[in-house]
């Protein structure tokens, strides 16, 4: 009786076990024909993701896999082949040229620095951004708010945010090592939230009601100033193909670029369409 | 008194239990029946069978170690060899997308977070265990045990996450800054290493044979004098053993720390600010890693493997000493 419940045990295994081959085999044989997998950046997932879903809506059978793992991540999956798209907040970096990647840009984002809405400071000089990431500068007293000690939240180093910020504001200086070092847009946007001295900085696509955005050199972080081209930190969001687009990773592509995706899922998440890059 | 003992460890009678059934499995076998002494064939290939199934899954268990062993030896090592392992361990700075390999801050951190929450947890949990095995009415002992049994049951990114989005902001409101920190991570690993070292402190203390108790309190002892003089000291060195696997469990836990942590990759200048371990700093550049970073990061794995292994090492000849002194 036992042996027989051993026996029913590994036909189990067996079965499961063929499946699962099975499902693996199906999976990789119609790759590039019934699903699509785009990995990369957490700034570009709300686009990537609620196009994914229409454009399976309007195209019965076909199959989107999105997934936000950081844009050099995905960068590094779509060039060793693991995903079809590498989404991206950052151009590549000079040793990630020779990778073959053809570059679609998508949107436009705005950076925006943001800090708890009961800390009284409105608005910041970018010298002034960057001496606090960098540590120079430790209590926000320094620059015209409260006596209350500077809590610094930075991101990841997979982070495209991070590395456009970076070069945006802090040019060849260093980050402050002491900050925190959050590995999600989200984590640092409630972090910020809850904790009173804190700073931070997110795709201005994110800021809500539960954080403020700062003014930069006296310019308000909006839309507006964004399209303007006044608002000093602001860069494309990349979608990336080893080689040209091709077949399903065109058709997703050509989807978000099209004049309604662009005016209505890209708008909804916060960014700017791409049309809007006119500087 | 060892018999009065015997009912609660139970161990033995389930096994005879096990056996029983297997006899009545052979017995409708119609070879089986013409002799009484000698087991019938197919109850002895079953026997067979089964022997060499349980040393197959044993050998699967020391393979494992062992592959894991050589597998992350072998991707780590280069990277001793490359900034030399001593350079590795003592160097102040890891920041190895700029070249600089040293770990020391992440050893000084994960020691940090570890003794920490032990002065906070080994007490708690040592307290919990004297209660369950001395104090509680059998009422709420079966009340309390399944309590602190099911702590060791929820699973670690709970316990983060609980941190993260409960405690965190808390802490962050009380004592100012961001709520990351040493102070946040040892409350959370206190919590965390209590089951551990209160069960294995209980099995301790209820091994201490009933006389020793008896003669105390014959010898006019209060009930606190017997706990305090005579059966801590007579089960220290299972609640040596005990705090030790709590260690590892502290010095190994990752997910839970990983979140409320902060990951500054330096050695924090207060408790409220944020720090990265041995092994958080695997889970927040792994993703990204890639060449001799990624290589370092199999380097830190020798490391955590060595100081778990330094562990069960230090377990067994603890146990070894206990037995030569009794």
């Amino acid at each position: 009786m036992r042996l027989r419940r051993l026996g029913a045990l590994a036909v189990a295994l067996l079965i499961v076990a063929s499946s699962l081959a099975l499902a693996g085999c199906a999976k990789s044989g119609g790759a590039s024909q019934t699903s699509l997998t785009v990995t990369g950046s957490t700034t570009v997932l709300p686009i990537a993701e609620v196009a994914a879903e229409d454009f399976q809506t309007a195209n019965p059978g076909k199959r989107v896999l999105v997934a936000g793992v950081g844009s050099s991540a995905g960068i590094e999956s779509v060039s060793n082949g693991t995903s079809d798209i590498g989404t991206s907040s950052r151009d590549l970096k000079p040793e990630e040229k020779p990778l073959g990647l053809v570059d679609t840009k998508i949107a436009l984002d705005a950076i925006a620095v943001i800090v708890n809405p009961s800390n009284p400071v409105s608005g910041l000089t970018k010298a002034q951004v960057s001496e606090i990431f960098q540590g120079k500068i430790k209590n926000w007293k320094d620059v015209g708010g409260p006596d209350l000690e500077i809590g610094l939240v930075n991101r990841d180093e997979a982070s495209g945010t991070r590395e456009a910020f970076s070069k945006f504001v802090l040019g060849t200086a260093d980050f402050d090592p002491t900050a925190a070092v959050l590995p999600g847009t989200g984590q640092v946007r409630s972090v910020v939230a809850q904790a009173a001295g804190a700073v931070g900085y997110i795709s201005l696509g994110f800021v809500d009601s539960t954080v403020k955005a700062l003014a930069v050199d006296g310019i308000p972080a909006n839309e507006k100033t964004v399209a303007d081209g006044t608002y000093p930190l602001w860069r494309y969001l990349h979608f990336f193909t080893k080689g040209d687009p091709k077949g399903l990773a065109k058709a997703y592509i050509d989807y978000i670029l099209s004049a309604d995706v662009q005016n209505t899922v890209v708008r909804d998440a916060g960014f700017l369409p791409i049309t809007e890059g006119g500087k | 008194m060892t018999e009065s003992r015997d009912p609660r460890t139970g161990e033995p009678v389930p096994d005879m239990c096990v056996d029983d059934p297997a006899d009545a499995v052979g017995a409708p076998d119609p070879h089986s029946d013409s002799t009484l002494s000698t087991i019938s064939k197919a109850t002895y290939f079953k026997e067979a069978a089964l022997r060499n199934l349980f040393l197959l899954c044993a050998c699967v268990a020391v393979a494992g170690v062992g592959l894991i062993f050589l597998f992350v030896g072998l991707k780590g090592w280069p990277i001793f060899a490359k900034v030399g392992i001593w350079q590795f361990l003592t160097g102040a700075k890891w920041y190895p997308t700029k070249e600089f390999f040293g770990i020391l801050p992440l050893i000084v951190n994960s020691l940090l977070a570890m003794v920490g929450a032990l002065v906070l947890g080994a007490p708690l949990a040592i307290g919990t265990a004297v209660f369950l095995s001395e104090v509680a009415s059998p009422k709420l002992r079966e009340l309390v045990r399944p309590a602190v049994e099911l702590l060791a049951g929820i699973p670690s990114v709970v316990y983060g996450f609980f941190g993260l989005v409960l405690l965190r902001p808390i802490i962050a409101r009380l004592f100012g800054g961001l709520g990351f920190g040493l102070f946040t991570v040892w409350l959370i690993l206190a919590v965390m290493i209590l089951p551990t070292i209160a069960a294995l402190t209980e099995d301790a203390l209820r091994s201490v044979p009933e006389g020793i108790r008896e003669a105390s309190y014959a010898m006019g002892a209060t009930k606190w004098q017997t706990i305090w003089r005579v059966l801590l000291p007579a089960a220290k060195i299972g609640i040596i053993d005990a705090i030790i696997l709590g260690m590892g469990r502290a010095i190994g836990e990752t997910m839970a720390v990983v979140m409320v942590a902060g990951n500054a990759r330096v050695i924090p200048d207060g408790i409220f600010k944020p720090f990265l371990t041995l092994t958080t700093v695997i889970v927040m550049d792994m993703p990204y890693a890639s060449g001799d970073h990624r290589t370092a990061l199999f380097g830190v794995a020798i490391i955590l493997f060595i100081i778990s292994m330094a562990f069960v090492a230090a377990i067994r000849v603890i146990s070894r000493f206990g037995k030569e002194m009794s």
